[in-house]
């Protein structure tokens, strides 16, 4: 009986959500199809593939939300009792606000965390990354691999627990991430690109790693030079040239 | 990627309603920001070459900001709801100087998802480069090649 009522409840959730979705897409003009990136031209053998964070990084933010969830409606409740154990009629004239106190911030963070899980992507291809976040402020940042400087991995206890770790890539340039402007508002740090709560971390890093290995170049805007600064062109021009001296 | 970036000169016209919005979201602020912002509008001017690009504004303080396409370090494009409404963006261009803002910021471009793509290729990075066109070496062995092929026929 209680599964039934527990599929019920799934349901009417998920049609919530889908609900809440649609308006997101049609009104707030939230893409609904993840981001592109532009590839050389066709036969070049270049391909992009996008995909999201792991199940356990939503999985990873649920529990978060749920321990925090006990903390607040535990304040909530012990507040709404003592105040029952003072004055039991403003309480119980209190009961409903804070029952809603309790329970809508929930409902809110609940449809957050999947709206945050659902309009994050990771787009990669041969020679850059890109990664979209965001709902209100829908952000993208574009990183070519030929820029970035270093790459590092974080997990936390709990996100190890979910089989999830952050990849961090940084391109040249300072800035403190968390500093305030001059509006006080916080600023993200744009020298960066986050790529929360995967589970294939391998895999990313060594992607990223051996297009920056490859690279012979700092990442700062010069040119790349070949290690003996002869090319396989300036060899053949040289074979052209003694040939051309033999034929004589 | 039929966008030509050189033809972009003036902000479009919607940015100044969202300014507008803005502005009037800060309230006793409107007094302050709106005129700024209207300025700002008005002096906008963005100049896209083959290899950099421009922007300038202000009345009294003038700023103008120049970069070269290749020195982009990352390309973040944000939209917020008001932006989605109205069909802009900004496109925050980054070098790698030691500044966590970025150092041009570009408003009021319809097609910003376009113009993204369209620097991503003229970055560093994102296209192989077989062969530089400024490479010397190679043209000096190029005129070597020629030089012994006019005095062998010759």
């Amino acid at each position: 009986m209680s599964r039934r009522v527990e599929d019920a409840i799934e349901e009417a959730t998920a049609w919530v959500y889908r609900g809440i979705w649609s308006v997101l897409t049609g009104w707030f003009r939230v893409p609904a199809e993840p981001p592109s990136l532009p590839v050389g031209p066709a036969g070049d053998g270049e391909h992009v593939r996008s995909f999201r964070p792991a199940e356990g990084f939503l999985r990873y933010l649920k529990f978060k939300f749920w321990i925090a969830l006990v903390i607040i409606d535990a304040a909530i409740l012990a507040g709404w009792f003592f105040l029952f154990l003072i004055v039991p009629i403003v309480a119980l004239w209190l009961a409903p606000v804070a029952f809603a106190f309790a329970v809508l911030p929930d409902v809110v963070a609940y449809v957050a965390i999947h709206l945050r899980y659902d309009t994050t992507w990771y787009v990669f291809s041969d020679r850059s990354l890109r990664i979209r976040n965001g709902i209100w402020v829908i952000h993208e940042t574009t990183i070519t691999f030929e820029n970035i400087q270093n790459v590092s991995v974080n997990s936390g206890p709990i996100e190890r627990f979910f089989g999830i770790s952050n990849v961090t890539v940084d391109t040249a340039g300072g800035g403190q991430p968390g500093k305030k402007s001059d509006s006080g508002k916080s600023v993200m740090n744009y020298h960066q690109g986050v790529i929360e709560g995967i589970d294939n971390v391998n895999e990313i890093r060594a992607l990223v790693l051996n297009r920056v290995r490859q690279s012979r170049s700092a990442g700062l805007g010069d040119e790349a030079l070949s290690a003996a600064g002869w090319s396989a062109a300036h060899i053949a021009l040289l074979r052209e040239i003694r040939d051309g001296l033999l034929d004589r | 990627m039929n966008l030509d970036a050189r033809k972009i000169e003036r902000p479009h016209p919607s940015l100044l309603k969202y300014y507008a919005i803005v502005s009037v979201l800060t309230g006793p602020g409107f007094l302050v920001e709106f005129p700024r912002l209207f300025f700002k509008y008005e002096t906008l001017k963005y100049r896209f070459e083959d290899d950099g690009m421009s922007m300038s504004w202000g009345v009294l303080f003038r700023h103008e900001i120049n970069l070269t396409y290749r020195r982009i370090q990352d390309i973040h494009l944000s939209r917020n709801i008001i932006q989605r409404w109205f069909g802009l963006a900004t496109l925050a261009v980054q070098t790698a100087a030691g500044s966590a803002s970025p150092e041009m910021k570009i408003e009021g471009i319809l097609e910003s998802e376009k113009l993204r793509d369209y620097l991503y290729t003229k970055m560093r990075g994102a296209r192989e480069v077989n062969e530089n066109p400024h490479d010397e070496a190679l043209t000096l062995l190029r005129e070597i090649r020629d030089l012994i092929r006019q005095k062998s026929q010759g």
